[in-house]
């Protein structure tokens, strides 16, 4: 025991930010990956102007002028692949930030043993129930096919999951001795759910908006891929899939497998975060 | 005796949901902002137009009375018409589906033998090399869209390969008339119709690869959890200390995983009635997710609210049916 307590602080010292590195390397590295892929959407220099055709150059297979070749319009397919990340990543953060938000805040109402907040997560039952990519595909439509939508409907979809996660890991911390304890000092419930529940809570509910980040990314790719939400020609991953759907049946696989292989490994490295912070949160318990 | 009024109580139930979702289902034509008629009608549309639609719709009456309607209507399995093809919605509903529930049945199949597979191989492997192939494998199925992963099949299996139809549709050309049951597969084997039964199958091959592939993910992730949780429990232990072979250890294990995976296989089930929508979209299938899609793209509101209806319908027996099957298989459940 004296000898951990002893060594422990001069191995910190010595390699403070490696080990961070090292203990949590899914997470870094699938950070690093989203941040750069970001960071090159915005400002790295594009061999073509994603929204600018070549009509003399349509439907190439990959070649050195074209990496990733181009679609039946003649958009070059690299730089749109890069350029949609500007749209497609920063969309499904939001939706992600606005579900945490909004998720922790009901979640945090409903994880009480009453007899309301069983009635609450029943009535989530039924809206479950319901077909989500077709109730998404219809609030964007219904309410008029802008960004905003977009990012309602990713919200509609994860709040829920947010709300029953927390309410699941808040009723079973409520069993706890040191909730017993802040009750017994005379803690308001308000208190008791803000400064005892919440914090106890975060690292499992960090992992699951990292699950929802690579969610969103999906059901982005979905909803633009049926014409949703999506103003072309500005890029959009699930649009390009789109766009080289027809292509598909006479073999020109470039205009599809690039956005594609975009979003999975978007998506990838959503869930790679979430995997490191899902077994931080664990081994924290 | 126990059982039966568990299972009572469950059916009491029922109503309650079915009127939360007609409700629901009725609700939508009111979230619609400004003029749900100018919307639906298109905003180059005549005052005539705007006009049909509105009584169409029934817009022009109070909405107590416009729902006394809707529901009356329902009763007597009336869903309504197509705005824009006049047909009767219970009509399509009979022909769609069951192609969507015969494609996602066949899909949920795949799923299981690949996602158990992994997952219950993960589990039993825990921590070594095995554990860590199947949790890689998992997670980049995770990351695969469905759309995605239809299209990318149609590339190999149709286009380079050959091994696979062109993406249209549940038969092709064909003059085979479906019924009495509406699902191909059943009634072309009630007529004795092989070679159209092979050529149903071979139609369903790609749309029922994509979905199971993709949605394999996700048992695949249920069934290694609780598999992991059964191999810890106290049986296996005790099994194992009998001498039991491993097999037999597994397979109690398994009994005891059972009802998440159950449960999961449930929810995909109702998930996939809408959710297969955009390879149902993809493959030209012409189910009930499809016709949903087209139908909210057009809005189409008596079949945007029959498709959901239907789709939540599914749900709710499919939960009923799970509710009485897990009670069936755990006793535990049955005293609580």
């Amino acid at each position: 025991m004296s000898e951990r307590v002893l060594t422990q602080p001069g191995r910190r010292r010595s390699s403070a930010m490696p080990a961070i590195v090292r203990e949590n390397a899914p997470v870094v590295l699938g950070l690093a990956f989203i941040v750069l892929f970001l960071a090159a959407s915005f400002f790295a220099p594009l061999p073509y102007g994603p929204t600018t055709p070549d009509p003399l150059a349509t439907s190439q297979p990959p070649s050195a002028l074209h990496w990733f070749g181009t679609d039946a319009n003649g958009f070059d397919v690299f730089s749109r692949t890069i350029a949609a990340a500007q749209r497609d990543i920063p969309l499904a953060l939001a939706g992600t930030l606005a579900s945490l938000v909004l998720g922790i805040v009901f979640g945090l109402l409903v994880s009480t043993k009453s007899r309301w907040s069983e009635r609450a997560i029943r009535g989530l039952d039924v809206f479950q129930a319901f077909p989500l990519v077709i109730i998404g595909t219809a609030i964007v439509t219904l309410t008029g096919n802008r960004l905003e939508s977009v990012v309602l409907a990713i919200v509609l979809l994860n709040v829920p999951r947010f709300m029953r996660l927390i309410r699941s890991e808040a009723l079973a911390l409520r069993e706890s001795r040191f909730i017993e304890a802040a009750r017994a000092l005379g803690a308001s419930p308000l208190r008791i759910l803000w400064r005892h529940i919440l914090p106890n809570v975060m690292g499992i509910t960090l992992a699951q908006s990292s699950i929802a980040a690579a969610h969103s990314i999906i059901v982005i790719a979905a909803l633009s891929f049926l014409g949703v939400g999506v103003s072309p020609p500005d890029p959009s991953w699930g649009l390009m899939i789109q766009e080289g759907a027809r292509q598909m049946i006479v073999g020109d696989w470039w205009i599809v497998v690039f956005p594609g292989f975009a979003v999975l490994v978007t998506v990838a490295a959503f869930n790679l975060v979430a995997d490191g912070l899902q077994a931080a949160a664990d081994a924290s318990q | 005796m126990k059982a039966i009024r568990i299972i009572g109580k469950r059916l009491l139930l029922i109503p309650i949901s079915v009127f939360a979702l007609v409700t629901l289902c009725f609700a939508l034509v009111q979230i619609i902002p400004g003029d749900p008629a100018i919307t639906v009608a298109g905003s180059y549309a005549s005052p005539q137009e705007i006009a049909r639609v509105r009584t169409e719709l029934g817009l022009d009456r109070p909405w107590h009375e416009r729902y006394l309607a809707y529901v009356g209507g329902l009763l007597q399995g009336d869903l309504g018409r197509s705005l824009f093809t006049g047909r009767p919605i219970t009509s399509e509903l009979a022909r769609r589906v069951p192609a969507t529930l015969q494609l996602i049945t066949l899909a949920l199949l795949v799923s299981w033998i690949l996602g158990l597979s992994l997952g219950v191989a993960g589990a039993y492997f825990r921590g070594s090399w095995p554990d860590r192939v199947t949790r890689g494998m998992i997670t980049v199925l995770q990351s695969v869209p469905d759309f995605l992963l239809s299209l990318l099949l149609i590339f190999v299996l149709y286009f380079m390969w050959q091994l696979a139809p062109a993406p249209v549709g549940q038969l092709g050309l064909s003059s085979f008339t479906p019924g009495p049951t509406g699902f191909l597969l059943i009634d072309t084997l009630l007529r004795g119709d092989m070679a159209t039964f092979l050529q149903a199958l071979h139609h369903l091959m790609l749309p029922v690869l994509s979905l199971g592939i993709v949605y394999s993910a996700y048992l695949g992730r249920v069934g290694r959890s609780s598999m992991t949780k059964a191999m810890q429990s106290r049986q296996v232990e005790f099994a194992r200390a009998c001498g039991l072979p491993e097999w037999r250890v597994v397979q109690y294990a398994f009994l005891e995983a059972r009802a998440p995976i159950l449960t999961y296989t449930a929810i995909l089930f109702g998930a996939l009635v809408g959710g297969a929508s955009i390879t149902e979209t993809i493959f030209a299938w012409q189910g009930v997710g499809q016709w949903g899609l087209e139908s909210i793209l057009k809005v189409d509101i008596p079949v945007i609210q029959g498709v959901i209806l239907v789709s939540g319908m599914v749900s709710i027996l499919v939960y009923l049916f799970l509710d009485v099957l897990v009670m069936l298989l755990d006793p535990r459940v049955r005293y609580e």
